[in-house]
């Protein structure tokens, strides 16, 4: 190594601090999710089907035959969730899975070799933006139904003992969805599969809730449904956990999920 | 700099890189070159971090990559242009990245008019062509005005004009005291552009030497002559310490005497000449004398049924 010209000098410039790095990278992940089209009518699907689907399902309610069982009055609008959550899970899995398919996480990767702060930054964005939006549904389908089901005396207002929370609840929904998909896409780096998974994670548990008594409801309180359930009921099966615990059996899907993306995402070639 | 010291890369049981060991210096455009599969991208992916070697180093300015803080200020490079989210403007995927490493909207703006791309940044980039992603690409390896650059086989797709102005880019990079490192997989592409040249084949090096003394080393060096009576000029060369090959065509490639030899010698037996053709190596043959035994995947010439003996 003699005689070689001098080289370019490498640009003097000190380290710069840990929190300005991870404000860059979370600029970098949020233009990436807003510089798609897939965010808009992610976003929009996810916040007008619910409300749609709210009246169809408190319509449904309200009128039941007279002699049945009450019903919880935030069951519409946690049934209405349906849609959003898989539009929004799919969304998730994309951040990380078109980001492999294209090859663009080479990319990535290049500029930011610390993976975990691309995972976290992506899993921040996403998660942040989904709250939002969860809430804004939360809120909307909760006022459309009770505006319904108070026509039959069945509403309940805001003011209700547990109807803030539930709502505040509901709202997580979203999320934590988005957040299991923003893993789940970095696991498997494949939309589809990544898809597949997220749905197998929330449906296949699910089935533990029909084991006989009093099994059913001991394993079934540790499932996504059952937790989602919980949280966002104003009336809370007693058979499963506490909705505070609930809160914790909810939101530890997505941490888990995430945290083994984080151990994953480090070992493997891009 | 790039160093890359005995660097193995196992997939499995395919061995991509098989001990490889080279350094690459400022100043110059060195070629990258080998066959396809010979390991070419595979090298580059660990030189920046995106695979891990199964042994050995690969560092970049004296560090390992993936200890870089902001390494788009070291090292830039397009390894795959088509590596690209075609939803997103070509103006947003250049930003994103440059957001990364603190780079500002002015430098985005600054790369996009260096290559040519600035009047349609605000288009989605699935309607680029490649060439156009190339150029994309270029600019995003340029955002941190790194002292040295990789560049993955980036003259594919281009058109001529795009080749010419690819050239004077990186022959300007290396006179600024940049290392370059530009792989391709044609010889001839990178006799107009590289400067120094690091062959490998099946993940081996086969040559790490200057353009031009790789062209003299070849041994392909010799006379074609055809002549009727060839059987008698071929034992007179000989006799005067010639080596003669008889061609399938019939005529003889000649080493150890030069043309005017040939010629002479003939003329004093009263033998025609009809051809008497001095041939010197390509670039090209010097490649393929280095690569041939390294191709991975050969293209096998069919043997007459009835000739392969059992």
């Amino acid at each position: 190594m003699t005689a070689s010209p001098a080289p370019a000098p490498a640009r003097a410039q000190a380290s710069p601090p840990i929190a300005v790095r991870a404000r860059d990278v979370l600029a970098s992940e949020w233009t990436k999710f807003r510089s798609v089209r897939s965010t808009f009518w992610t976003l929009l699907v996810a916040v007008v089907t619910p409300i749609g689907s709210t009246l169809l399902v408190a319509v449904a309610l309200s009128s039941q035959p007279r002699g049945a069982p009450p019903i919880d009055p935030m069951l519409p609008i946690f049934i209405s969730l349906d849609y959003a959550v898989l539009a929004i899970g799919v969304r998730g899995v994309m951040a990380f899975s078109t980001e492999y398919s294209t090859g663009l996480i080479r990319t990535t990767f290049a500029a930011v070799p610390h993976r975990r702060a691309v995972l976290a930054a992506k899993a921040a964005v996403t998660g942040a933006v989904t709250l939002v939006a969860g809430e804004i549904v939360a809120f909307a389908t909760f006022f459309v139904a009770q505006a319904l089901l108070s026509s039959h005396h069945l509403g309940v207002s805001l003011s209700h003992p547990g109807a803030l929370g539930a709502v505040l609840a509901d709202g997580l929904i979203l999320p934590v969805t988005a957040l299991m998909g923003v893993g789940l896409g970095a696991i498997t780096r494949h939309t589809a599969g990544g898809i597949a998974a997220v749905v197998a994670l929330i449906i296949l548990p699910a089935t533990l809730a029909l084991l006989r008594p009093p099994w059913g409801g001991r394993l079934g309180r540790f499932t996504l449904l059952d937790a989602a359930h919980q949280v966002t009921a104003l009336h809370p099966a007693a058979d499963l956990f506490a909705p505070a615990l609930s809160l914790v059996v909810l939101l530890a899907w997505p941490a888990l999920i995430l945290l083994a993306a984080g151990l994953v995402i480090t070992r493997r070639d891009a | 700099m790039i160093e890359v010291d005995h660097l193995v890369k196992r997939f499995g049981a395919v061995t991509a890189v098989d001990g490889l060991t080279f350094t690459v210096r400022p100043g110059h455009v060195t070629g990258f070159l080998g066959p396809n599969g010979a390991g070419k991208t595979t090298t580059m992916r660990v030189i920046m971090g995106l695979d891990a070697p199964t042994s050995g180093t690969a560092r970049v300015n004296q560090r390992s990559y993936a200890t870089l803080i902001r390494p788009l200020h070291q090292v830039g490079a397009l390894l795959d242009a088509t590596a690209l989210d075609g939803g997103r403007t070509a103006a947003a995927h250049v930003l994103s990245i440059a957001q990364s490493n603190g780079i500002g909207r002015r430098r985005v703006a600054e790369v996009l008019r260096l290559t040519g791309l600035e009047p349609v940044a605000g288009r989605r980039v699935k309607d680029y062509s490649l060439g156009m992603k190339q150029r994309l690409g270029l600019a995003v390896a340029m955002l941190g005005d790194p002292p040295t650059l990789m560049f993955d086989e980036p003259v594919n797709g281009l058109d001529t004009e795009g080749i010419a102005w690819i050239r004077q880019f990186f022959k300007a990079l290396a006179a600024e005291g940049r290392t370059v490192l530009v792989s391709s997989h044609l010889m001839s592409e990178m006799a107009q552009t590289a400067d120094h040249l690091i062959v490998i084949g099946r993940g081996r090096l086969l040559a790490d030497t200057s353009t031009a003394e790789l062209i003299d080393s070849s041994t392909r060096r010799d006379v074609l002559v055809r002549a009727p009576r060839a059987a008698e000029l071929a034992v007179l060369m000989t006799a005067r310490g010639a080596t003669v090959h008889r061609e399938d065509d019939g005529a003889l490639a000649v080493t150890g005497l030069d043309a005017a030899a040939v010629g002479d010698l003939a003329a004093e037996h009263g033998i025609a000449v009809h051809a008497l053709i001095p041939r010197t190596a390509s670039l090209e043959d010097a490649y393929l004398d280095l690569t041939g035994e390294s191709v991975e995947y050969r293209a096998v010439t069919p043997v007459p049924e009835g000739a392969v003996s059992r």
